[in-house]
């Protein structure tokens, strides 16, 4: 595709107002080039206006955008959409309903001025990439949803932008097709390379694409990490609720890595604790084991009375009562059978307990 | 905070928003001004010292007070009749297993089209106390002396009022019931109650906000009609507000008196637009999308013929005896006389359009009228639905009240506005084509706003957003996004305009000077001279206009015709 200019991704204390509202509060992340990076959150976080901050539709209240070493958005001014050589997917896909699927592809390059060869050839070259060739000349509207979700990533890919934006491009599609474009999406991106931010509240979606997540939450970056790092090592309560299915344990901290709960004492890694004070410790619901007998050890063990029990094919999935009164949820192997009512023994193993900073 | 330019591209111009201020000026002035200059007119003096002294006179002098009243009366009992009338038919054809039901409401449609004075020149032919045809027959068919109807009468005006403001209720109606959920009727049916209890008790509760608001809508239309009420009451020595106004303006004009009058019509019309939005919410008169599921149809049984008699003989009034009067006056050598194959005649149609010296101008005026209101008309609407649907500037808001205040302003308010704006410097219009351009413009404005910002709802902002992002700069996304997309909706509302400015009379008639007459004004004016056969003509003509510039637009390819088949499968 020829040489390009691969431009990095800096914002710096990003701040959106509407009103007295801070939708977007002082975001600052640095997007290498050629990296893929999630903004991964519930709606209403700030993940999409951080985007259209990002493509110049909105300006900031505050801070700055850079791509490359050009200042593209500041509070003094903002470089309309088309001056930033971006491309964006958008939900809707935002395809033309009176222009063919050639027509909707080639329009940014006839923007550029492009020669009639030119055109020709980066078109077929990108109806193959997409496996759009038989549908060249239909209208979006004789096209199935992953179809038209394959024009719309031809249109923008085909104008080589230095940054692509999705804004949660695969939530018009069904379960099946969902998963098919996810790593659709990584391929192209890993054929092409562009500077990518991504955009979606589906943690699986941002796990098999993303480079790095920036887990959004009330306007600001709650965590920023590698997929691992986030699904592994959550910071905060938000982060472990938000990602995976957790249960966060409200304990009393007895020194810098052990939590006293439901009778127990728990030792756990993660931020440091100080004596005394009230303390949050993430466990993954399938990392708790669960036996009738007392383990052998007793480390991290804890005794439960099981309130509920589902049987959900691939696993059992328990809901149990420890001692305090507070829940926790176990999802263990369908062989570990134990009907509502019966005593059991928790093991939460040490280096799954996460106490969060936050 | 400094910003390198060394490396960023020549940057082009973007001059949308000066473009857009532009705008918000001009239509700041389109309806600041007339109406700025109607309250400093009513609160002043000749020497334009401060006073409430008009309002004294408007509000103690007899000439000024049974106008008032009399317009009260009419607006009232026009309201009540119209809700009679409209809700039963609307209920009817929305409902029922009725026969028939697309072509009654077809022939509403034909009510609603048909100016008012129109109408009131037809049923000056019907049931003028001694030339009108009804009175003819019932004389012919009992042999009395006396007429049986008299058309120059208070009830006269009512009825012919009435003609022609029921359509507003019945499309409210109509709508309201169209809209509702089949489920909500089965729900009732479901608990037990027959068809009757449930129409008693579910539909009709749920439609009355509607009828209300259409009550208040018709009130409204009756308040501020000055076609019918000029040409009926004022054979009849009787004034309504309007047709005061107008008098005031005859020489020698009291300029003062007549803004003073026109400032409770206002204020009225004000309130009840406020009242009708209340009660209406936010469904508007638009169509919502979205049905549960179709309603089922009351079954009439063996009333669903009687039903449809119903239906017809009250369109007989607005339609079928109106039309056929006009056209048989048309091709009559005397305009109250039925036109038999031996006595039919082309006269009337060569003198008014040969030897009737004013047809050619007024023809010219209203054409050219109505082609420049029409195209600017909606750019501007077009311009202000895209800033307040985009939100492109700031006070978006503004400028989207701005084009929908004019609703407020009956047109006679306007004209007079108009005329007090626009005789004096620096903008001294009166006496050209402009200063119509102007009142017409004003008029149409709010509703081709409304229908291009419905029009540009179903257009996804991403779909711009999408060009934006690609390349294209803000006027060319407009161009070659927008603008096809619009096409359909923007062609709807050209048409709608140039319509508009056809039927026009209220305001022409304080603003028209003898080389700016258009159609509507002449027509008034003949049926000043009593030459009631070439008003038919002209009637037929203006009607014949209207359907050609609605074929032309839908069928020629190049305004879009076709257009909407290729939209409609995306």
């Amino acid at each position: 595709m020829g040489v390009r200019r691969l431009a990095s991704v800096d914002l710096r204390g990003l701040t959106k107002r509407f009103g007295a509202l801070a939708v977007v509060d002082n975001v600052s992340l640095k997007i290498d080039h050629g990296q893929l990076v999630c903004l991964l959150g519930p709606s209403g976080c700030g993940k999409t206006t951080t985007l259209r901050l990002i493509a110049g539709f909105l300006e900031p209240s505050d801070g700055e955008i850079r791509v490359g070493d050009r200042l593209v958005s500041s509070r003094a001014r903002t470089l309309p959409p088309e001056q930033r050589n971006m491309s964006m997917i958008f939900q809707s896909y935002a395809l033309w309903p009176h222009m063919t699927v050639t027509e909707n592809i080639v329009y940014g390059l006839r923007l550029r001025k492009l020669d009639r060869d030119t055109i020709a050839k980066k078109l077929a070259a990108i109806l193959a990439t997409t496996k759009l060739e038989a549908l060249a000349q239909r209208y979006p509207g004789e096209l199935s949803g992953g179809q038209q979700q394959r024009v719309a990533l031809a249109r923008a890919l085909i104008v080589e932008p230095e940054t692509l934006l999705l804004d949660e491009p695969l939530s018009n599609l069904d379960a099946n097709l969902r998963e098919e474009m996810r790593f659709e999406i990584r391929r192209l991106h890993d054929q092409y390379r562009y500077t990518t931010v991504y955009v979606t509240h589906d943690q699986s979606e941002a796990m098999t694409t993303a480079d790095l997540i920036a887990v959004m939450n009330g306007g600001r970056i709650d965590q920023l990490g590698t997929p691992e790092d986030i699904y592994a090592r959550p910071e905060s309560e938000f982060v472990a609720r938000f990602i995976g299915a957790s249960n966060v344990i409200k304990g009393t901290a007895r020194d810098a890595n052990h939590v006293a709960f439901a009778g127990a004492t728990l030792k756990v890694v993660g931020a440091p604790l100080a004596a005394g004070q009230a303390a949050t410790v993430a466990i993954r619901q399938h990392d708790i084991a669960l036996s009738t007998q007392p383990p052998a050890s007793s480390e991290n063990a804890i005794k439960a009375v099981v309130t509920r029990q589902v049987y959900l094919g691939a696993s059992r999935d328990y809901m149990v009562e420890v001692a305090d009164g507070s829940s926790l949820r176990a999802t263990t192997p369908t062989e570990t059978n134990v009907p509502k009512g019966g005593e059991v023994w928790l093991t939460l193993p040490s280096e799954r307990c996460r106490a969060l900073g936050r | 905070m400094t910003i390198t330019t060394t490396d960023t591209p020549k940057r082009r111009r973007d001059l949308t928003r000066p473009i857009l201020w532009l705008f918000a000026a001009f239509m700041t002035v389109l309806i600041v001004l007339p109406l700025s200059w109607l309250v400093v007119f009513a609160f002043t003096d000749k020497a334009r010292y401060p006073t409430l002294q008009n309002f004294v006179t408007l509000f103690t002098d007899p000439a000024f007070l049974d106008p008032l009243l009399t317009t009260g009366i009419i607006a009232t009992t026009s309201a009540v009749i119209c809700c009679l009338v409209a809700a039963p038919i609307g209920w009817l054809v929305s409902r029922t297993d009725m026969p028939g039901r697309q072509i009654i409401r077809a022939l509403v449609t034909a009510s609603f089209v048909t100016p008012p004075f129109l109408g009131a020149v037809a049923w000056e032919l019907l049931a003028a106390p001694n030339s009108g045809m009804l009175n003819q027959l019932y004389r012919y068919l009992t042999g009395a002396e006396d007429p049986l109807f008299d058309i120059y009468s208070l009830t006269g005006l009512i009825f012919v009022i009435s003609c022609y403001t029921f359509p507003f209720v019945f499309v409210l109606v109509a709508n309201a019931l169209d809209n509702m959920p089949g489920e909500l009727e089965d729900a009732s049916a479901i608990l037990g109650g027959r068809a009757w209890t449930t129409a008693r008790r579910v539909t009709i509760p749920l439609a009355l906000p509607a009828l209300v608001a259409g009550a208040l809508i018709a009130f409204l239309q009756a308040m501020t009609l000055f076609g019918s009420p000029a040409i009926l009451a004022l054979p009849a020595g009787f004034h309504i507000m309007t047709t005061k106004i107008w008098s005031l303006f005859q020489y020698p004009p009291k300029l003062e008196l007549a803004a003073a009058a026109a400032v409770p019509l206002l204020v009225l019309t004000i309130l009840l637009l406020q009242g009708q939005k209340f009660l209406l919410g936010r469904r508007g008169f638009s169509v919502v999308g979205g049905k549960y599921g179709p309603p089922r149809p009351v079954e009439m049984g063996g009333w669903r013929w009687a039903a449809l008699a119903f239906c017809l003989i009250v369109l007989l009034n607005p339609v079928f005896l109106p039309y056929f009067a006009l056209l048989n006056a048309a091709f009559s050598p005397n305009a109250t006389t039925l036109v038999t194959p031996s006595t039919a005649t082309l006269h009337n149609i060569v003198f008014v359009f040969t030897e009737l010296s004013s047809t050619q101008l007024a023809l010219k005026n209203t054409v050219i009228l109505g082609a420049s209101t029409a195209t600017v008309g909606t750019i501007l609407a077009l311009v202000v639905a895209y800033v307040t649907t985009r939100r492109v500037i700031a006070s978006h808001r503004m400028l989207g009240f701005l084009a929908t205040a004019p609703v407020a302003v009956p047109g006679i308010v306007l004209g007079v506005g108009l005329f007090l704006s626009y005789t004096r410097p620096p903008f001294v219009l009166y006496g050209t084509l402009w200063i119509l351009l102007l009142a017409f413009l004003t008029i149409n404005l709010p509703s081709a706003y409304q229908q291009l910002q419905a029009a540009f709802a179903t257009i996804h902002p991403e779909l711009e957003d999408a060009s934006r992002i690609l390349g294209a700069t803000r006027l060319q996304s407009l161009r070659q996004i927008t603008a096809p997309l619009l096409r359909t909706g923007v062609i709807a509302t050209w048409c709608f305009i140039f319509i508009g400015v056809m039927r026009e009379l209220s305001a022409a008639i304080v603003l028209f000077t003898s080389q700016t007459k258009v159609l509507s004004v002449l027509i008034y004016d003949l049926n000043e001279s009593g030459d009631l056969a070439a008003i038919s003509v002209l009637g037929i003509a203006m009607l014949v206009i209207t359907f050609a510039v609605v074929l032309a637009v839908n069928r020629i390819p190049i305004f879009g015709g076709g257009a909407g088949a290729r939209l409609r499968n995306s």
